[in-house]
């Protein structure tokens, strides 16, 4: 934190430099006081009240004339010019010195006061630095209290205290920079106090006010990119409003679904002549898939249902289908942790339908299906959809997939939705992929591919609306007994058929009949007995609670 | 929508399965029943069904005015073609591993016997850095441990070794599985006692072991042994040391940096454990460079690819350190191009199917701009008459076109040629890829650009000369097998004779001059120019002189100036650029190859959605860059929006930002919900891209996650 601070101080601007530099100036013009009258005091660790006084006094002695000649020059920072006024009045309280004589001694001793900060080591002094905002706003409070207040400060006081106390939370606050400007304001406003006038303040707050207009919100037009960046993650300009969406009636799924299904969009033309020229090259692509590269489509836009018409482009030029099969992969349905599984065992299914893949890991599997591939004379197009979505981003999946890819047999074609996709791949898989990649943007929108709703609440922070939603009713049905998701199916299957049966006849919530479920479970072999039907009812009536 | 309605609803249902069989025809019952029953009897038309399958995946050209025949044609000439090239790429590719192969399995077979008791003798393997051709030596090495070293090899790839129980269980999976490939089932749980073992106890691989007593040696070959976890590999080595007495372990180790590097992250007793030899693979560059002469370069090579394309590849390899497979694809796919998308290329072997031309053909030959080059130069011989009975006799044209494509191989191995010669050179270090790009492109011409060769040959010290001549006449009896280069001495007997004749005056002249203890050199030799220094009444005057040459140095520069006019006259060829209907056989289009095997899919993303009019052509949204059109996708607007906010993003803000655009306010503005929902849409599509992201640091706040251009 401390050190931090410091990095920025030193990039910060001269004028702050220059102030730290008079604290140091200040720090020794201090020691050097102290040493002279009470040595004991400064032992003491905290420095007493008085010392305190007498530093502020010899400190602000000495520039005085020093003002004088900054004001017509205007060459001094204003900071300087700000602090003098405020010696001029403490002059009254008085040490019992000259300011020149002061002056002289101060600028001696200034040199050798740097060095020595040097050489004892940085940090400290630079730990002072920081809180010393802190401080100073403490010794203004108490200089306020032994010197007695005059009306006309009190306002003035109090900015000092809220900065005390601001400042405090400032070195818990995380933004750097916040902690700078509140410490300048620190710096500023303890010299405040012996100010009669406002208006080195109103200057400084003036110069403050260029720094920010730096830090506009809207930065500069025509950025390069890398400059927009370091613009718009400049550390403290993250300011947003606070409004919120609170006002707004948020979207639910029937709302939404209804909705679209009103909405035309009036770009359709224009997405399907886009989608036309695609089309022209689905030939292209049958061709580099039959010579042995993959096809990989990326852009802007759904491109499930081109995936779709390339589907059926391949399967009416093939000859015959029981050499040539097609496999759809919905790379973006979520619910099923064990897709991997499903997929491969349709490819299997589609080679042989009698095949079972063998149990074990997904190396296992994959060197199961290429022996069987290998055991036929098939080829198998593999038609995936979102390659890049997040089920097929677990570790693992892109390399059977590489693997997949990768066989002779296999022609594989993927889209890809995300704008860094290829990061998912390192040289070896890309390289097994044997990619050939195409501009397809469809500005199709993606209709199955996300939930949109349950998507944007969770963006947003809100609870999604559906418990759980799909995947939740997947993972409480996985969870169950074979017999005990029979009896679910069988359950819900009768519920629907009274359902339909009595829509038309009366609004209340349709029965079915205890018994005539029992009777089937039983045909069904789902239970044996009345005992263990209504032990797998209970736990039906328990986890459908859960869903 | 894009698709029509109807197929959409009808394969609802399946889209949210997440793999199933397309099948159009619906009933899926009917068709995979009969596959199991009629197999065998399919085989036999199988190949001609692939045949036609094939057949139609090139597309008739000139907007579908190319015969089909036509068409065939240039699918048979690129099959034809790239089978010969990929059969030569890959007997260079086993070639080069083959050294590699030997010395490992022949190091193994005999690492029993000189191993220190208790040490695992282990190969190490220096690959390089290309891991994606690792894949290849790995699996070559396996093979040909198995076969000839009788071991049982088990490979592992970082990957797979999460910990030391999955590692072991692979091991003995790998290893007993690969025993009992008939068919029977593999039990390997339990010993002949009927005792369980566990599936990562080595016990389970040494009682197997002793059921199949005919294999000695057990190799585990840690692929990319960098990337294991040390700690990890150690504890697996010394596991394995203790089993040495009953299992005989080996090891291979694929190394991508060095031994010492390697050794440097084990343990020191784990290293004092192995016993190893250190073998290197050829790099990748090398490959690389024989590749581009077997199948770029070499003499039978029909096609030719021009410096902007082939100079890419290689651009990719050296930079992207892309695999061997890379290279050899993007070969296939610039093979691809040209006979797929080029309709003159089924002229490509010397004009032989210029039968096959349609008068379509013959008009897109008279346009070429080579061709026209050809008849302006033609004209300005005064050969007018000849240039008009090309635009006017087709016979003509195509007598003169088969001519000019036989002239192709006449300018090949003339260009090969030269180049060999100048290679001969010992001045000459660049890269024979670069100088073949060059030279195919800008041509041969030594008083052109190669003046630094030729200066060099005049200054050459007769030692070196002699070395020259001799290494060009040797060059000349011998050719190039790797460039299919045959001998070409028999060819020119005047310039071997002519060459023999320098070559012994150079002798004779140098052993004379050694008798007389005087060194020759020529005019041209560096010590040629003496520089004087008199002192005159006390003043240096600097004077140079033409150090006198004897009679000797004046015939040996006699024949340099010999060999000099001989080369320039011989070394001189054409850019393939300046040939007339180049454009049959030269392919040097960087477009679809840059596209297609390094795609940019931010920058299409961005850009699509900056300017989405680029590629809707829509009317509507044809506005300036700055401009936020109510028109555009939703999408479009909001990433517009999006450019401009800082890191995080509050969602009312950009809500009510782009329902200031799209809302009611304007003119056919959409009512709220309905810009809701689109809202919701487009958002929902900005995190599925990554762009955003949820943010708790406040409410209804997200974070951006992407900058544009970065």
């Amino acid at each position: 934190m401390v050190r931090a601070k410091r990095q920025q101080q030193d990039i910060a601007e001269t004028s702050l430099r220059s102030s730290s530099r008079k604290r140091d100036r200040e720090e020794i013009d201090e020691t050097e006081e102290t040493e002279e009258s009470t040595p004991s005091k400064r032992r003491s660790g905290r420095p007493g009240a008085s010392t305190r006084l007498n530093n502020s006094h010899s400190e602000y002695d000495f520039p005085s004339d020093d003002d004088k000649q900054a004001k017509p020059t205007g060459q001094e920072t204003p900071r300087k010019r700000g602090r003098p006024p405020g010696n001029t009045t403490h002059n009254g309280i008085g040490v019992a010195s000259t300011p020149r004589g002061r002056k002289g001694k101060g600028i001696t001793v200034v040199t050798p006061s740097r060095t020595r900060g040097i050489v004892n080591g940085e940090t400290p002094r630079r730990l002072r630095n920081d809180r010393s905002a802190r401080k100073k706003s403490a010794r203004a409070l108490i200089e306020k209290v032994i010197a007695g207040i005059s009306s006309d400060e009190e306002a003035d006081e109090d900015i000092a205290r809220e900065i005390y106390e601001s400042s405090e939370e400032d070195e818990v606050g995380e933004d750097a920079t916040d902690g700078h400007h509140g410490k300048e304001d620190t710096e500023e406003i303890p010299d405040e106090p012996a100010t009669p006038s406002r208006k080195p303040r109103g200057r400084t707050k003036g110069k403050k006010g260029t720094r920010t207009h730096k830090k506009s919100p809207t930065p500069p037009r025509d950025l390069p990119p890398h400059e927009l960046y370091f613009a718009q993650n400049r550390p403290g300009t993250a300011k947003t409003s606070n409004n919120t969406l609170a006002s707004l009636k948020l979207l639910t799924h029937e709302e939404y679904f209804s909705l679209l299904r009103d909405y035309k969009d009036p770009h359709e033309v224009d997405i399907e002549f886009l989608d036309s020229i695609h089309v022209q090259s689905f030939p292209q692509w049958a061709f580099e898939l039959s010579q042995g590269f993959s096809v990989c489509l990326y852009g802007y836009g759904s491109k499930r249902a081109l995936l779709h018409k390339f589907a059926k482009h391949v399967y009416d030029t093939i000859s015959d289908h029981n050499t040539h099969r097609i496999v759809i992969i919905n790379g973006y349905v979520r619910a099923n942790m064990s897709s991997l599984r499903d997929i491969l065992s349709v490819i299997v299914g589609a080679i042989d339908p009698k095949h079972k893949l063998a149990a074990g890991g997904p190396s296992v599997m994959i060197e199961n299906l290429k022996s069987l591939l290998s055991a036929h004379d098939i080829t198998i197009t593999v038609v995936l959809n979102s390659i890049d979505a997040a089920p097929l981003r677990r570790p693992g999946f892109q390399s059977i997939l590489a693997h997949l890819a990768a066989h002779s047999q296999i022609q594989f074609v993927c889209s890809a939705d995300t704008p860094d996709f290829t990061l998912l791949w390192d040289s070896s898989l890309r390289s097994s992929f044997s990619f050939v990649f195409h501009d397809c943007t469809t500005f199709s929108p993606f209709t199955t591919e996300l939930e949109v709703v349950d998507d944007v609440h969770e963006l947003l922070g809100r609870k999604a609306r559906r418990v759980g939603g799909k995947e939740g009713v997947a993972y409480v049905l996985r969870s169950l007994t074979e017999n005990a998701r029979n009896l679910y199916r069988l359950l819900v299957g009768e519920v629907l058929v009274a359902m339909d049966d009595e829509a038309d006849s009366s609004g209340e919530n349709p029965g079915v009949e205890y018994r005539m479920i029992y009777n089937k479970a039983v045909e069904e072999f789902i239970c044996s007995s009345e005992m263990a039907f209504r032990t797998l009812l209970k736990e039906w009536a328990f986890s459908s609670r859960k869903l | 929508m894009a698709s029509p309605e109807g197929v959409e609803e009808g394969y609802d249902e399946k889209q949210h399965q997440a793999a199933y069989i397309f099948d159009p025809s619906g009933d899926t019952d009917e068709t995979t029943r009969p596959v199991k029953r009629r197999r065998v009897s399919k085989r036999l038309d199988t190949s001609e069904a692939h045949n036609t399958k094939r057949a139609s995946s090139f597309q008739c050209l000139l907007q579908g005015a190319e015969s089909e025949q036509a068409m065939k044609l240039r699918q048979e000439i690129f099959e034809k073609l790239w089978s010969v090239i990929d059969s030569r790429i890959h007997s260079i590719l086993r070639e080069t591993n083959q050294s590699t192969l030997q010395e490992v399995t022949s190091f193994l077979q005999n690492a029993p016997d000189h191993t220190p008791k208790g040490k695992i003798p282990s190969a190490f393997i220096i690959t390089g850095p290309n891991i994606a051709s690792q894949d290849l030596l790995f699996e070559q090495l396996s093979e040909t441990l198995q076969h000839e070293a009788k071991a049982q090899v088990a490979r592992l790839r970082s990957g797979d070794a999460s910990n030391l129980r999955a590692v072991l269980r692979k091991i003995i999976h790998d290893i007993i599985s690969k025993d009992s490939t008939d068919g029977e089932d593999l039990d390997l749980t339990t010993s002949k006692d009927g005792r369980k073992f566990l599936n990562y106890d080595l016990e389970a691989l040494h009682t197997h072991l002793k059921l199949t007593p005919r294999r000695n040696l057990v190799i585990i070959a840690f692929q990319d042994s960098e990337a294991f976890d040390s700690g990890l590999l150690s504890d697996l080595i010394s596991l394995l040391s203790s089993w040495l007495d009953r299992i005989p372990f080996a090891f291979l180790f694929g190394v991508a940096t060095s031994v010492e590097l390697f050794e440097a992250r084990l343990l020191k007793s784990t290293c004092q454990i192995l016993y190893g030899d250190q073998f290197d693979v050829e790099q990748t560059a090398s490959i690389i460079d024989k590749i581009f002469k077997t199948a770029v370069a070499h003499s039978e090579i029909p096609l030719s690819f021009g410096p902007n394309l082939i100079g890419s590849f290689l651009e990719r390899q050296r930079e992207q350190v892309a695999s061997i497979h890379d290279f050899i694809r993007s070969l296939k796919y610039a093979y691809m191009c040209h006979f797929y998308a080029n309709p003159l290329s089924l002229l490509v072997p010397d004009g032989l199917n210029s039968g096959a031309l349609q008068p379509e053909h013959i008009e897109i030959l008279r346009c070429l701009p080579s061709f026209r080059r050809a008849v302006e130069t033609a004209v300005e011989n005064n050969s007018t008459i000849q240039a008009k009975q090309l635009f006017e006799d087709d016979s003509k044209l195509i007598g003169y076109l088969v001519d000019c494509l036989r002239e192709r191989r006449q300018w090949i191995i003339k260009l090969l040629r030269i180049l060999k010669i100048f290679t001969a050179s010992k001045a000459v270090t660049a890269d024979f890829a670069d100088l073949y790009m060059d030279a195919s492109y800008n041509g041969f011409d030594l008083s052109g650009q190669y003046d630094q060769f030729f200066d060099s040959i005049k200054r050459m010290e007769p030692c070196d000369s002699e070395g020259y001549v001799s290494q060009v006449l040797d060059t000349m009896q011998q050719g190039d097998r790797s460039l299919g280069l045959d001998p070409w001495a028999a060819e020119a007997p005047e310039t071997v004779a002519l060459l023999s004749d320098i070559l012994a005056g150079i002798k004779q002249l140098r052993s004379d001059a050694e008798d007389q203890g005087h060194v020759l050199r020529s005019k041209y030799s560096g010590q040629s120019k003496i520089l004087r220094t008199t002192v005159v009444a006390q003043k240096v005057q600097l004077s140079q002189d033409t150090a006198a040459l004897t009679d000797h140095d004046k015939s040996y520069t006699d024949l340099i100036h010999r060999f000099l006019e001989h080369l320039e006259t011989t070394m001189r060829v054409e850019g393939a650029y300046d040939m007339p209907f180049n454009e049959v056989w030269l392919y040097d289009s960087k477009t679809p190859y840059k596209e297609v095997f390094i795609p940019r899919p931010r920058n299409v993303l961005e850009r699509a959605l900056s300017r989405p009019h680029d590629y809707l052509g829509c009317s509507c949204c044809k506005t300036s860059e700055d401009q936020i059109a109510p028109t555009l996708p939703t999408t479009a607007i909001l990433y517009r929006l999006y450019l401009e906010t800082g890191s995080l993003i509050n969602a009312a803000d950009i809500w009510s930002a782009y329902y200031a655009v799209v809302g009611e306010d304007n003119e056919d503005g959409l009512d709220e919900r309905t810009a809701l929902i689109l809202f919701y849409r487009s958002m929902a599509e900005m995190k599925a891209m990554g762009f955003i992201k949820q943010s708790r640091k406040k409410a209804d706040h997200m974070a951006k996650v992407a900058w544009k251009g970065l």
